[in-house]
């Protein structure tokens, strides 16, 4: 069967399924479109995730980027926060990420980044979209054509800089199981067990460009496939999974558990305001309340934001730097000051391994720590235009009548003392999203009841 | 109409332009997408020249190729004959030469080579003119997309052997000539060294071999671009200079004393030497010269003529069944026996072979060869303009014979006038020829004048 011809040009960048939805006219009017855009001088910096069709984006990309006069760098196959690192290593002009993260493999995504390897503000990715639609791009005259070149240190690079970060030394007494997914991951962490003697015990390994071993979501679900029921019989410390680009991080403890995807944020909150100097937690409206819990243990604040890395990048830019103790979502995508507040699967990691390691505790003597939420989340197909309605009847419901806190700044968020739910369109897929969220035992009733609402309406 | 500088063209030659804000990558793509939806997945070789726009222009074609299901096999800097006896001989759909030929350096051009590694026919290319233009291309899924492999290493051997067949090498390489070479800095400066050295054993003195750098002159080799490679023969004592052009399909020849020949005498020589060997068809533009009927006349062979365009020769030498052919005044031989493409190196191979066989100099070879007066020119080109001028020049020259296949060519005793349209330039281009020098250019003269 045809996969279904998807394509979502957005802020965020191009993303799609190759061939009926994503084509290579696509990749290089878009790649046109953002070397028109760089106003720094200097390279661009390139590279993707195994995906067959990343080698035809890689072509179409380049294209572009010599043909507007600019250099390209090409890292070749390496996980994004590897791109971003690059990038502001080598002063580039910016770079892009060519790989569809979470995705399943038909998909392939373009990630454009600024000066520094940072994701582009809502302003900067408006004016990129002006330019492609416009499609009146900066083409360099012939003798102004640029040159692209190779670059295979990407990764030992990236790895001085965790260096500098995390105690390898200390990290390398764990035991850690690894599902890298035939992604990008694999590469990278083969190295640091060469470099620094760690151990991490790598599952699908092998870079796939056509089948991944199983669908590339970093969540509780996909933790417990093949990661989860290995961890005992090898005796490690903790799993850990990551996206096909290595940008998103899930885990299991050491007990074999399967941890909740909302938990690695909340994790990383409570290692990290403690450290300070960042007091507040930035996230989105539909992330586990566990974090305002958290952050209350360390006197911070959580900052909502709508769904989206554009939204937290935005709200990002509205505080100082120092402020900022980290950023996330509850999809294990977690942004550490440290490392430039860009998603960063491997930095998570090694962040959660010298927690453990510094807390002496096992990770599921830490998670236990936490009181428990119980998170259910659904999903719905859009198939109509009746989205305001939906909200509105379902505001009058329990915002009106059962006396919830409304937030409409992203679809309907209502919030009670110890539960709250939020109704969202997707941004990147045709679907409605129902997230639900209790302390203690799971909402059912009310998870159902939405489930229900949502199902008549979307 | 107002006449426009066409600085694009995409039509039934292919696409053709300055880059930059003409041939863009996304055009290049678009085409290459219409080449592999024509010619279906598989394997498709891939190779450009060395100007510097080709290196994105070749990433361009190999995102659209791979797009449309195609396996890349890129055979990086290489002459257009090799790339094409690559395609034919490893069973590829098809190839692409990043190339703008003779072109200035700021041009660049897609040049399509079908199964057979020969450059696509009319109805070949009207149908992916229409694929190209209706848009509607193949596109391929994520599993479906095949990537790129490097066959660069393997491409070489397999043009040089196959020309090496046809000469006593073994004879060539006792012989030690020494030869002057100018690659112009372009695909013939990765091959031609290794070949006139190691294959033919020449003591070689070469100039602009290096395909990092620009082209040092103007790219068509012609007697009036290679001052630099005759002064090379006269000071180096070579017996032979060779030109070539950035693809190394064209061949210019200097003889002992640094004149560099007429290019149609280059092809008579070459055709002379295939002749005497094997006796058979020989196919030529309209606008080669004479001298070529004067040849196979020799040997009791017939001559036939094709409007202009390699291609044109291509489809007419396979339907006749020809020994041999080309374009003279542009430098191209084509010998079937190793491929029906413009081979400079099938011509260089053929020529010392000739050296070698009747132990003559090549002016004397040369002066062995009838000769003719010949006059080129341009006049610029209306559109709508052909249909009065060509009538008239018709009825000015009542005793020709009129040949009416490309533009008009007039035939006279003595001599003949052709003029056509130019399919990459907004020009028409007029070639006359004669016995005789004063009638050559009374003829010129009188021509230039009724175009006005």
């Amino acid at each position: 069967m045809s996969p279904r011809p998807f394509l979502r040009v957005s802020p965020v960048g191009l993303r799609g399924v190759v061939g009926p939805g994503l084509t290579a006219a696509h990749v290089l009017d878009f790649a046109a479109a953002f070397a028109t855009l760089l106003e720094k001088p200097g390279p661009v910096v390139l590279g993707r995730d195994p995906r067959a069709s990343g080698v035809m984006i890689r072509e179409g990309v380049v294209a572009s980027l010599l043909a507007c006069g600019r250099d390209a760098i090409d890292l070749g196959i390496v996980p994004t926060p590897v791109i971003q690192h690059a990038i502001s290593r080598l002063d580039a002009a910016g770079g892009i990420s060519i790989g569809a993260s979470h995705n399943t493999a038909e998909w392939n995504a373009l990630k454009f980044l600024g000066p520094g390897g940072s994701y582009l503000s809502s302003a900067e990715a408006d004016e990129l979209l002006d330019i492609y639609h416009l499609r009146k791009f900066a083409f360099a005259p012939w003798d102004r054509v640029g040159q692209l070149r190779l670059v295979s240190d990407g990764i030992d690079r990236y790895l001085d800089t965790l260096a500098e970060v995390y105690d390898f030394a200390a990290l390398s007494r764990f035991r850690v199981v690894v599902d890298c997914c035939n992604g990008t991951s694999a590469l990278l962490l083969r190295r640091i067990n060469e470099r620094f003697g760690t151990t991490f015990v790598l599952i699908n390994e092998k870079l796939e460009g056509v089948r991944f071993a199983h669908d590339p979501a970093t969540t509780r679900d996909t933790v417990g496939l093949q990661l989860a029921p290995l961890v005992r019989p090898l005796n490690a410390d903790a799993g850990f999974l990551f996206d096909v680009d290595s940008d998103r991080v899930a885990l299991a403890d050491e007990t074999g558990e399967a941890v909740s995807e909302e938990l690695v944020l909340a994790l990383l909150a409570d290692y990290l305001l403690p450290r300070g100097p960042g007091k507040i937690v930035v996230t989105n409206l539909s992330t586990t309340a566990l974090v305002d819990w958290v952050a209350e243990q360390h006197g911070g604040r959580v900052v909502r934001a709508r769904v989206g890395r554009q939204a937290a990048i935005d709200a990002l830019a509205g505080y100082r730097p120092e402020q900022i103790a980290l950023a996330g979502e509850g999809t294990g995508a977690v942004m550490l000051p440290r490392f430039r507040f860009i998603y960063d699967g491997i930095a998570a990691m090694l962040a959660v391994l010298s927690m453990i390691h510094e807390r002496g505790q096992t990770l599921s003597q830490i998670l236990g720590s936490y009181p428990r939420y119980t998170i259910l989340k659904g999903v719905v197909p859009l198939k109509t235009q009746r989205i305001p309605a939906l909200l509105m009847r379902l505001r009058d419901r329990y915002a009106e009548r059962e006396g919830g806190a409304a937030d409409t700044s992203d679809g309907l968020r209502v919030a009670w003392e110890d539960r709250w739910f939020h109704v969202r369109v997707s941004q990147t897929e045709p679907i409605v999203r129902v997230i639900c969220e209790q302390r203690g035992e799971a909402p059912e009733e009310l998870f159902a009841a939405l489930m229900d609402e949502v199902r008549r309406l979307a | 109409m107002a006449r426009r500088e066409h600085n694009l063209k995409i039509g039934v030659s292919g696409i053709r332009g300055v880059v930059g804000d003409f041939l863009t990558p996304g055009l290049a793509a678009a085409f290459a997408q219409a080449f592999a939806t024509y010619v279906g997945a598989g394997r498709v070789v891939l190779g450009r020249d060395t100007r510097g726009s080709g290196p994105m222009i070749e990433h361009a074609v190999a995102c659209g190729l791979m797009a449309s299901g195609c396996e890349v096999v890129r055979v990086g800097v290489l002459p257009t004959p090799t790339i094409q006896i690559y395609v034919g001989a490893t069973g590829a759909r098809g190839g692409i030469a990043v190339t703008a030929s003779h072109n200035p350096p700021e041009y660049n051009a897609l040049k399509l080579f079908n199964v057979e590694g020969l450059f696509f026919n009319h109805y070949e290319r009207a149908e992916l003119l229409d694929i190209y233009h209706q848009s509607v291309f193949t596109q391929a899924e994520n599993a479906q997309i095949q990537g790129q492999r490097d066959e660069s290493g393997a491409a070489p051997r397999v043009h040089l052997d196959r020309v090496l067949r046809h000469v006593d090498a073994e004879a060539i390489r006792r012989a030690n000539f020494r030869v002057a070479l100018d690659a112009v800095n372009g695909a013939g400066a990765v091959l031609t060294p290794g070949f006139l050295r190691e294959d033919l054993g020449c003591d070689l003195r070469a100039i602009a071999i290096d395909p990092t750098q620009p082209f040092p002159r103007e790219a068509e080799p012609r007697p009036d671009t290679l001052g630099d490679l005759s002064r090379l023969v006269a000071e180096s004592g070579a017996v032979i200079g060779f030109g070539q052009d950035p693809d190394g399909d064209r061949l210019a020849v200097a003889d002992e004393t640094g004149r560099v020949l007429d290019n149609d005498d280059v092809l008579a020589l070459v055709t002379d030497a295939v002749l005497a060997r094997t006796p058979g068809n020989v196919v030529v533009n309209l606008t080669t010269s004479s001298v070529i009927d004067d040849v196979a006349t020799w040997h009791g062979c017939r001559v036939f003529r094709t409007p202009v365009g390699e291609a044109n020769v291509v489809e007419t030498m396979l339907a006749v069944d020809a020994v041999i052919g080309g374009e003279g005044s542009n430098g191209g031989i084509i010998f079937p026996g190793v491929h029906l493409c413009r081979d400079s190196y099938t011509g260089m191979a053929f020529l010392l072979a000739r050296l070698v066989e009747t132990g003559l100099k090549v002016s004397a070879l040369a002066a062995r060869l009838p000769r003719y007066y010949r006059r080129a020119g341009k006049a610029p080109f209306a559109h709508g303009r052909l249909g009065a001028v060509l009538p008239r020049l018709e009825e000015h020259f009542t005793a020709a014979a009129a040949d009416r296949s490309d533009g008009l060519k007039l035939s006279f005793e003595d001599g003949w006038v052709h003029l056509r349209a130019s399919n990459t330039e907004p020009l028409l281009r007029v070639a006359v020829e004669s016995r005789t020098e004063s009638r050559a250019d009374a003829l010129y003269r009188e021509v230039m004048e009724l175009l006005g």
